[in-house]
């Protein structure tokens, strides 16, 4: 038998690209996070996103070509939470890769890592929408959180490759040092506009209102992933001149025509935001955030210009 | 067949070492501690839970990251507890039925599958509910059912156990299926774009569907590209035949990103059945087409899609079909072509055409136009209207207003 699977490792090497080095082949699902994995893994890791900035994670493809990624990873890291269930299952048992089924020894599911918000009380429907029952999804706009993703990672890896161990650790603590500092500058800059409300298109920034002491007057979305109609922006505009929002937030591959109606008729600002690391652009095309610290930057940035 | 054997010695050691991983070390005290262990519980350290596979139990994995996790924010560590603590498989339920008017009298003039109405009746259909059971089966397998109620009555669709774990790209599914057929044959009627089933796949495939108790063997090969070779054995019902045939099929099917925004899709089929009399088979030889163009950052798209099938009837008596609808003998041939432009979330638009071997020999052809309205993305009301030309120049008219529905959790479909 040993022979044999030897002889297989042989024929499948012969098959194979030549890997151009030895460095863990780490696929996530989603740009933040891979820019999380090169911070921690640095030179030894290769870190591939199946998605893109520009792209709404919910409504990716299942597309086969994703699989051809899948096969060889060493890790699979995702958000979790149903966020990528429409498309990633399919690619992951297409992929035959084992061991980054949900619970296997190459797969990080982030979500394990944070402390979960809007997470569904009681029974749940779809009437209320198409929402995540095990919690929101969205919490890459956190550096609390994401420095837990980072830690997760880190330690995955270290599982993974132990000869990187330390080198992950001491990266890891590198990455934590940086985004203390520039989470101060950020929590500095926000802080003028601290209690301030917003309106957002999807339940996308819950997260990130909570680390920055803002709040959601309302949204767009009656209920996640259900159109407005014109009653619920009609509702919205009172809410918005009733508590003086003066900024509309909604990522980038979001029709803005909803967000310009309710701008219309109170002066609020729409301000069109990344969704990811590499989610360029706004109108203006300043973003086209390279790393999460731009992405996030750009957020405070975005967000601290319209409130003021 | 050779590897064959070879692939199910290795499915049921699942200790083998991987031979794509690279070189892990675990600590040796470990190492040592499991294989005393493994002596104490009787087991051969041969079997032992290789390190390699997906852990057993959320209970019995290694500590979670979520163990660190603290106090930042409210919420609860790693989402609901509930989600999946039942263990139940995810259930789920896609009802559709439509209204349907004709001109022609469908049964005999031209046969195919539903939905369809009696001759200038305006009659409402229930075409289907089908019923949905998947779930991973252990760390090895999952298992997906499918059960379908119609006006013909209940059956399985599909049940079939998908390996998770073979070595070497090697995947196989066994149990209730559908064939390994093109692209269109193995989707389920709520994934087609159109109402209804192209002519051609119903008169040279099957009219429900070419599917049934077998095995499909699948190889992902490692190339840059995704490229999967089927091979599949099993027992199949052809065209509008009430009885199985043993029949062997392979299929060749690869996809390509060609741009950014656009993705390619081609793949190859052929089978063999057999058919009642000696030496009677049916040979069917396919080729599939699917292109979609989307943007990166939308939901719109456009979606081509075409195939084409060859079919030859050959040996004794039975080179017309033994089906309940007569088949033309000897060789035919048919295809469909398709374009669907989705409009963001909620509309789509469409046009098909379709040529097949018509009842009465010659050929049939068929132009559609499809609207689809998606209130959401879990129900749908697609407005179908299509013109028949018939051999010696009878035309036909069909008008299908089809709504359908999903509830539960529904695994999310292949490309």
């Amino acid at each position: 038998m040993k022979t044999l699977s030897i002889a297989a490792a042989l024929a499948l090497a012969a098959l194979a690209p030549a890997p151009a080095d030895a460095a863990l082949k780490v696929v996530t699902t989603v740009e933040g996070l891979a820019s999380l994995a090169r911070e921690v893994g640095g030179d030894r890791v290769q870190v591939t996103s199946l998605s893109r900035g520009i792209q709404d994670p919910h409504f990716m493809d299942a597309n086969p070509t994703l699989a051809v990624k899948l096969r060889q990873a060493d890790l699979l890291v995702d958000i979790g939470l149903d966020l990528e269930i429409g498309w990633l299952p399919p690619l992951v048992n297409q992929s035959r890769n084992p061991d980054i089924q949900p619970n296997g020894k190459r797969r990080l599911t982030a979500a394990s890592a944070v402390a979960v918000m809007e997470v569904a009380q009681g029974p749940v429907d779809r009437s209320m929408g198409d929402l995540h029952p095990a919690g929101n999804p969205h919490f890459m706009s956190d550096p609390r959180r994401v420095a837990r993703v980072a830690a997760a990672i880190a330690a995955k890896l270290g599982e993974l490759d132990s000869g990187g161990a330390q080198a992950y650790q001491a990266r890891l603590a590198g990455f934590r040092s940086r985004l203390e500092e520039s989470s101060a500058r950020w929590q500095a800059q926000l802080a003028p506009e601290k209690g301030r409300r917003i309106v957002a298109h999807h339940n996308s920034l819950t997260y990130f209102l909570d680390w920055a002491g803002l709040r959601a007057a309302g949204y767009l979305e009656p209920k996640p992933g259900i159109p407005p109609p014109p009653s619920h922006l009609a509702e919205l505009v009172g809410v918005v001149k009733a508590e003086d929002v003066k900024g509309i937030f909604l990522e980038n591959f979001y029709d803005r025509r909803s967000a310009d109606i309710v701008a219309k008729y109170t002066g609020a600002r729409v301000v069109a935001i990344p969704g990811d690391v590499g989610g360029f652009k706004d109108e203006r095309g300043v973003l086209d955030p390279k790393d999460w610290f731009e992405y996030m930057g750009a957020l405070v940035k975005l967000v601290t210009g319209a409130l003021r | 067949m050779h590897w064959l054997v070879v692939v199910t010695v290795l499915a049921v050691n699942p200790d083998l070492p991987e031979p794509t991983s690279p070189a892990r070390e675990t600590p040796e005290e470990k190492k040592k501690l499991e294989e005393e262990i493994a002596k104490e519980l009787g087991t051969p350290s041969l079997r032992a839970p290789p390190p390699s596979a997906p852990s057993a139990a959320p209970v019995l994995a290694g500590p979670a990251p979520s163990a660190s996790a603290g106090s930042s924010g409210t919420g609860q560590a790693g989402g609901s507890p509930f989600a999946r603590i039942l263990l139940l498989p995810d259930i789920s339920a896609v009802g559709s039925g439509a209204l349907a008017w004709n001109s022609l009298d469908v049964e005999t003039a031209s046969p195919r599958s539903d939905p369809f109405a009696p001759a200038h009746e305006l009659q409402p259909i229930f075409q289907e509910l089908e019923l949905g059971v998947q779930a991973v089966v252990d760390p090895y397998a999952r298992a997906d059912i499918f059960l379908s109620f119609s006006p013909e009555g209940a059956g399985v669709e599909e049940a079939y156990l998908t390996t998770l774990g073979l070595p070497l790209g090697f995947q196989i599914r066994a149990g209730q299926l559908y064939a390994p057929f093109g692209r269109q044959n193995q989707q389920h009627a709520h994934v087609w774009a159109f109402v209804d089933r192209p002519l051609a796949l119903a008169r040279l495939l099957a009219a429900d569907g070419l599917g049934g108790p077998g095995v499909d063997v699948s190889w992902l090969a490692p190339i840059p590209w995704f490229a999967e070779l089927h091979l599949a054995y099993q027992s199949l019902a052809p065209a509008f035949d009430p009885e199985s045939h043993r029949g062997g099929l392979a299929r060749l099917i690869q996809f390509f990103d060609v741009s950014d925004a656009s993705t390619l899709g081609v793949g190859v089929s052929a089978a063999r059945i057999d058919e009642a009399g000696e030496d009677a088979s049916r040979d069917v030889l396919g080729a599939d087409v699917f292109v979609k163009i989307r943007p990166p950052s939308g939901r719109s798209y456009l979606a081509l899609q075409g195939e084409v099938l060859l079919r030859r009837l050959s040996g004794s008596e039975a080179a017309g079909g033994a089906g309940d609808v007569p088949e033309p003998p000897g060789t035919e041939w048919g295809g469909y072509a398709q374009a669907v432009y989705r409009d963001g979330p909620y509309l789509a638009y469409g046009a098909r055409y379709e040529r097949a071997p018509a009842a009465t020999g010659g050929p049939e052809h068929r132009a559609s136009a499809l609207a689809t309205w998606f209130p959401s993305e879990f129900e749908r009301i697609r407005m179908q209207l299509s013109y028949d030309r018939l051999p010696g120049g009878s035309n036909g008219f069909e008008a299908l207003l089809q709504l359908e529905f999903a509830i539960g959790a529904h695994g999310a479909h292949p490309f």
